[in-house]
């Protein structure tokens, strides 16, 4: 997993993901190119189920006071 | 009592000290009545009777402090400061006004309802969509709620990774609708907006849930820059808020539905999506081994044409040049003379399976 895809949100991962399956649906797709990009899906894909199953939501009860 | 000891007063000394009187006594008070004579001045005044079978006082408020609509016949219950006016008139300064009772609650919803969405707060157009997938979402909520608790249960049950800001507010009461007012301001005061604005509460009387019929709360939902998700009360209990929202949740629970996906789902989907891709790569790699199957069938079929051609013109240079053998045409009973075709002069014949050799008797021209 590298250093920098790590540090993007899930939603971040999810929309790169989307937008490597769009390459793959499109025009542009070549078949020279379909191997090193669908690795590259299949490893956002796995970083993705980890991070949906290792991370916590971060809930922060504000100190803010609200009443005044 | 002798008369130097009856107090002795100016007339405003004596309304001064009346007032001082009912302070003292009362302070803010509570009132239940029924509303007559309700009329605006200048669009500023707020004047009314509050009343029941056998009283009625005057009240007295500026229209900025009327948060829900009132009109006659409405019960209401008033918070006022009770005052003799300098013309000595008794009057309560009304300090908050909320309707009371199931039909007034009503009433009052029907009558703030239709104003609003006159004004098209309520509009299809205005609503925006919440992300898919949002990182950063802010929670509007009583902490001590179990609407709260619920809402944050399933949120962790479906979704990870997600920064949730929580402001704790009262959500019920008089100070309720300020309170969120506040919170709603603050975030959207953030330099970094959260995308979505969660705001919800658990199931309550309509009384309990009024809160979110205040006209300057609902209008703050609607002016809320960050889209807006509210979940008040259970399915049944429909909220002014609830419906100038951006989205409408039936409950707290629903609103945590609505906000983030469900991550078993999203696995599902991811593996659907890898899928599709294989898919597109299998059609692809099909596709080019049937176009070079196709070319190959091409050139084998343009190999046969040349090669039919090519024997085609063998054969008739064939049967040309069967045409032009001489065997073929001593086969048919014709020679070859030879020699000299003189008398006397000696020649051979060539038949198809003989040679003859002959003396010439004779020449005759033809």
């Amino acid at each position: 997993m590298s250093k920098q895809s790590e540090q993007k949100s899930v939603s971040e991962k999810m929309n790169e993901l989307s937008k490597l399956v769009a390459w793959f649906e499109g025009d542009d797709f070549e078949l020279e190119q379909a191997l090193d990009t669908y690795g590259k899906a299949e490893q956002l894909a796995t970083e993705i189920e980890h991070d949906l199953v290792n991370l916590k939501n971060e809930i922060t009860v504000l100190k803010e006071k609200f009443d005044t | 009592m002798a008369s130097d000891q009856i107090p002795k007063f100016s007339v405003s000394d004596f309304i001064a000290v009346l007032n001082q009187s009912l302070e003292y006594s009362f302070g803010t008070v509570e009132i239940e009545g029924e509303v007559a004579s309700f009329r605006v001045n200048q669009g500023k005044w707020v004047f009314f009777d509050i009343k029941d079978a056998t009283g009625s006082v005057n009240c007295f408020m500026s229209l900025f402090q009327l948060r829900v609509p009132v009109e006659d016949g409405m019960k209401v219950v008033v918070r006022a400061v009770p005052k003799i006016t300098a013309w000595g008139k008794f009057s309560l300064t009304i300090q908050s006004i909320r309707p009371s009772g199931e039909g007034s609650l009503k009433k009052s919803f029907e009558l703030l309802k239709a104003k609003l969405d006159k004004e098209g707060l309520f509009s299809p157009e205005r609503k925006r969509p919440l992300p898919e997938i949002p990182a950063h979402i802010a929670v509007i909520s009583s902490t001590s709620a179990a609407g709260y608790a619920d809402f944050i249960k399933i949120l962790n049950d479906r979704w990870s990774g997600l920064i949730v800001d929580v402001a704790h507010v009262q959500v019920q009461g008089e100070s309720a609708p300020e309170q969120i007012m506040r919170a709603i301001a603050y975030f959207n005061s953030r330099e970094t907006l959260p995308e979505v604005l969660v705001i919800i509460r658990g199931g309550g009387s309509a009384d309990d849930l009024a809160a979110f019929n205040d006209e300057p709360l609902v209008r703050a939902i609607a002016a809320s820059r960050i889209p807006t998700i509210v979940g008040v009360g259970h399915e049944i209990d429909v909220s002014l808020a609830d419906m100038v929202a951006d989205v409408r949740a039936a409950t707290p629970s629903n609103a945590a539905q609505l906000v983030v996906p469900d991550r078993k789902e999203l696995t599902n989907t991811l593996g659907q999506l890898v899928r599709r891709i294989l898919v597109r790569i299998d059609g692809m790699v099909d596709d080019y081994l049937k176009d070079t199957q196709a070319m190959l069938r091409q050139g084998w079929t343009m190999l046969d044409v040349r090669v039919d051609l090519l024997q085609s013109q063998l054969v008739t240079s064939r049967q040309v040049m069967a045409a032009y053998n001489p065997k073929a045409v001593l086969s048919r009973g014709y020679a070859i003379v030879r020699g000299e075709a003189t008398t006397g002069g000696m020649i051979t014949i060539e038949q198809q399976e003989r040679i003859i050799t002959a003396e010439v008797k004779d020449v005759e021209t033809i």
